[in-house]
């Protein structure tokens, strides 16, 4: 398992590295000038010339790239805190330590004071989602899939369809025109302050979690309910509710456990789309998380701040991946991981 | 300030009122230009022409109390004197720093730091003088060393103020001796007097050109005054003359004011102000105002209109504005190198139904010259209006008997602007001319704007037409996207520039007007209105043109 473990960690490295390489690339070509965007279209041409060589954004691709891995690694100091530009960009952690992601042109921060607290709110909002979706497609999945082709099972799967076919910006104003609009009940945006309207924190997470549960549990129960449809066909269950067993214990005790395997990863693939995904939600309900600020940074070419939003991301996702590799081998023994 | 009426600009300005040449509202605007206050001129302007004036809703019968909260965008504000658009960042700003004059909503430049200014005849010389008592938030008095010191870093081209556009013609001039980065000569104040302090509470503008616009040139929204000692940055604890102090701030989420005791202006109606980033999805908004959550936005998206306006708890306000979305076709560019081409391009379009899908109605007919009715020089021509017979017949003798097809590049930034385009495709492929779009994030149209032969183009209000003038029509203009150049248009806007008197100054402006509607390289069918909703327990608030939003304007009723 440690091995294990050490070789995904490794893995991890190598992938980060071709990642934030390929943005940095991905961004040469991509179009904007960000010095035009920080002074704006009424700037003088010489002006957003000046600043552009301030940003150091003139230097080769390989250049910049090194520069910016040494800012990371605590190697180099950053060369944009240096007071001599007048840029006025300042980090209380200093120039030079490790982890330092350097500097977002777009919020004028240092990034690690921008992401961590766009994380914790995605993060908040990923996991109350996700503590629903998780029992609520589980229970109306295996209800579903326990007895297929029944009235129940055939209710679920409309509703399910239904809820995961209807984008998020589309039941978004549809939640917000019956319950914001029409008749008052909730918050209609979720900035996580009290005082306009007099709304609690609670009621603001209502809706986009609504939103975020009907859209992508109707996708898992789906899931959840093939899989369980077809163990429930297999002839070890047949076997045991001959031999005399209740139908709720064979369902619980014989089934369940083996129709989990594959709707396991796919529970986990959801916590990586919960993370970066939601950029909709998060607009529809002006929500001040972490795909927004991803979406904002990549429209304004804040290389910086994209570059540490890949990371966190990709590191998301590794995490999740072995922690449903770890996982198979717990609900099936035969699998051994090496 | 009796010594300013015997100016000479005054007594030609009184004259026109008396002869009715101009109304009194023109005649206000003027005179405070000249540095007349707002009330002696409309006292003067009462008694040339004999009509009372209504003084508008006392300000002291607001509600007082509650905290105001305004949707609007979380940018970044750090740098005032650089800021990129004035509509959301500097209506942060405004609500702490302030401003030398204040060009109100119906385009009257009032003093405001500066209690009066007078010109000197030739409209070199402008000579201002601070009013007293204004305080900073940490007790300083204003000075007139201060606002030297302000005035001469937005001239600085290291600082990146969008001031050099405004004033670099009359301020600036280039020196050889210096060299910027590209090696081009570094831009320096053109006489090291041209920003005099006179005393403590005076200072002097020596121009290097006549410019009449000098009061509304200050109020541009890069011009806040700031306190030397915050070395040009704006944040939470910085010094304001305002009436009130930021005390919260984080980008992309809040921005939080508070109102502070002893405004020179006197104390703000409401407690607190609180403005919210309710992100690029314009239904957000509409949500938090359905959910009460805000009180306001600081202006409208014509897509949030409809539903804004079924909303029984709103009110709306809109304004007039110079704000436009020109389609301008490059001189210099194939086959719009042939004025026949550019004239028949707006003949074969109709105002007024692109007015009713580009903006539900919300704006004017625009008459291809760019200036509009919101502008105090706008010389009314006859209406021009669509003949596709003639704009067939032009196409012809320019040598496309057959109708062209072109191409014009399109930003996805305003969507209205992309309306306005879409619908006139449509009626330039009922004359033959066939035009593909060709659609831009925003981002990628403003790196090419000046570079692309037929675009469309955003152009926000400016309180004078002849500013929008020198900068996009005149030769060699550095925003002259369209490449215009046109001898006797350069000449007639640089007496119109230099001219005072109304009525010669509009029949220049009518001059203009004309060669651009027959030589000019803009097909600009609407100006929009702008405007926004608010819960009708806003008291005091009128829309400005420009956008701006005054917390202490506002006042807020009980629930």
């Amino acid at each position: 398992m440690i091995a294990l473990v050490g070789k995904r960690v490794l893995g991890l490295v190598g992938t980060l590295l071709v990642a934030s390489f390929l943005v940095f690339a991905v961004t040469e070509f991509s179009p904007g000038n960000v010095a035009r965007k920080t002074l704006g279209p009424f700037a003088a041409q010489e002006s957003v010339d000046l600043l552009y060589a301030k940003l150091h954004l003139n230097d080769p691709l390989p250049v910049r790239y090194g520069r910016w891995l040494g800012v990371l690694t605590g190697v180099i100091a950053d060369p944009l805190q240096d007071p001599a530009l007048k840029l006025d960009f300042k980090d209380p952690r200093g120039d030079r330590y490790f982890g330092n992601f350097g500097y977002s042109t777009l919020y004028k921060l240092p990034v690690n004071d921008v992401i961590w607290n766009r994380l914790g709110n995605t993060a908040m909002l990923a996991g109350i989602s996700f503590a629903l979706i998780v029992p609520l497609s589980l229970l109306f999945g295996v209800l579903a899939g326990m007895r297929e082709g029944s009235v129940l099972d055939r209710t679920i799967s409309i509703f399910g369809i239904i809820a995961t076919s209807v984008p998020e910006f589309a039941s978004g104003v549809f939640l917000v025109a019956i319950f914001v609009v029409a008749l008052g009940l909730l918050p209609g945006t979720s900035p996580l302050t009290t005082g306009g309207g007099g709304w609690s924190i609670a009621s603001q997470f209502v809706l986009p979690v609504t939103v975020l549960v009907l859209y992508d549990s109707g996708y898992v129960v789906r899931m959840v309910r093939g899989s369980t449809a077809e163990v429930m066909s297999k002839p070890y269950i047949r076997t045991a509710l001959l031999k005399g067993l209740p139908f709720k214990t064979v369902v619980w005790r014989h089934a369940v456990r083996n129709a989990m395997i594959a709707p396991f990863t796919v529970l986990l693939l959801q916590i990586n789309f919960l993370i970066s995904g939601v950029v909709v939600t998060e607009m529809v309900f002006a929500y001040p998380g972490f795909g927004r600020m991803l979406l904002e940074a990549s429209l304004f070419g804040d290389i910086a701040l994209i570059e540490a939003a890949t990371l966190v991301a990709l590191a998301i996702a590794t995490t999740t991946q072995l922690a449903s590799d770890i996982g198979y081998v717990l609900l099936n023994p035969q699998i051994r991981v090496r | 300030m009796n010594d300013d009426r015997d100016n000479a600009h005054i007594k030609s300005l009184a004259k026109d009122l008396s002869e009715k040449k101009i109304d009194r509202r023109e005649f206000v605007r003027f005179a405070t230009l000249l540095g007349v206050s707002a009330s002696a001129a409309y006292g003067l302007a009462g008694k040339i022409s004999g009509e009372a004036f209504a003084p508008a809703a006392r300000a002291e019968d607001l509600p007082k109390g509650g905290t105001f909260r305004l949707g609007n965008r979380i940018k970044e504000i750090k740098n005032p004197h650089a800021y990129s658009w004035g509509g959301y960042d500097s209506n942060m700003s405004r609500q702490v720093l302030e401003y030398l004059t204040f060009t109100d909503d119906k385009g009257v430049t009032n003093p405001h730091l500066a209690e009066s200014w007078s010109a000197s005849p030739d409209l070199r010389t402008w000579t201002f003088k601070l009013r007293q008592g204004v305080k900073w938030s940490n007790g300083d008095a204003l000075t007139a060393d201060q606002v030297v010191w302000n005035l001469k870093r937005v001239l600085d081209p290291e600082v990146g103020s969008s001031m050099i556009g405004l004033m670099g013609g009359y301020m600036l001039k280039d020196d050889p001796s210096q060299k910027d980065a590209k090696g081009n000569p570094k831009q320096v104040v053109w006489d090291a007097n041209a920003i005099e302090k006179v005393d403590d509470q005076t200072f002097r503008l020596n121009c290097k050109a006549a410019q009449v616009a000098v009061p509304e040139h200050l109020f541009h929204y890069v011009m806040a005054i700031l306190h030397p000692d915050d070395k040009g940055v704006f944040q939470v604890g910085s010094k304001g003359t305002g009436a009130f102090d930021l005390v919260e701030f984080e980008v992309g989420k809040k921005a939080t004011f508070k109102a502070k005791k002893g405004y020179w202006g006197g104390d703000a109606h409401v407690d607190m102000l609180e403005m919210s980033d309710t992100g690029d999805d314009p239904t957000a908004a509409i949500s938090a105002l359905a959910s009460k959550q805000l009180h306001g936005l600081v202006f409208g998206d014509p897509l949030q209109y409809e539903a804004l306006s079924a909303m029984p708890h709103l009110q709306l306000y809109s304004v007039a504005t110079g704000e436009t979305i020109v389609m301008r076709m490059k001189v210099t560019a194939k086959p719009f190198t042939d004025a026949r081409v550019r004239q028949a391009m707006r003949y074969a379009v109709d105002q007024a139904p692109i007015l009713q899908v580009a903006l539900h109605g919300l704006g004017r007919a625009g008459q291809h010259h760019h200036t509009s009715p919101a502008h105090p020089e706008f010389a009314e021509l006859p209406p021009f209006t669509r003949d596709l017979a003639k704009a067939k017949q032009l196409l012809a003798e320019a040598g496309f008997p057959n109708g062209l097809d072109t191409e014009i590049f399109v930003p996805t930034d305003n969507p209205w602007g992309q309306v306005q385009v879409e619908a006139a495709v449509e009626q330039w492929k009922e004359a033959g001319i066939r035009v593909k779009i060709t659609l831009m994030p925003g981002a990628s149209y403003w790196d090419v704007w000046t570079k692309v032969p037929f675009g469309s183009t955003i152009w926000y209000h400016r309180p004078l037409a002849i500013m929008t003038y020198g900068l996009a029509y005149r030769t060699g203009a550095p925003w002259n996207e369209s490449d215009y150049s046109n001898k006797t248009f350069d000449e007639l806007l640089v007496q119109a520039e230099g001219t005072l008197d109304i009525g010669k100054r509009k029949e220049i402006m009518a001059k203009l007007e004309k060669i651009l509607q027959d030589d000019g390289p803009l097909v600009q069918p609407l100006f929009r209105d702008t405007f926004t909703f608010m819960d009708k327990r806003v008291k005091g608030f009128s829309m400005h043109p420009t956008n701006y939003f005054f917390g202490w304007k506002v006042g807020l009723a009980e629930a």
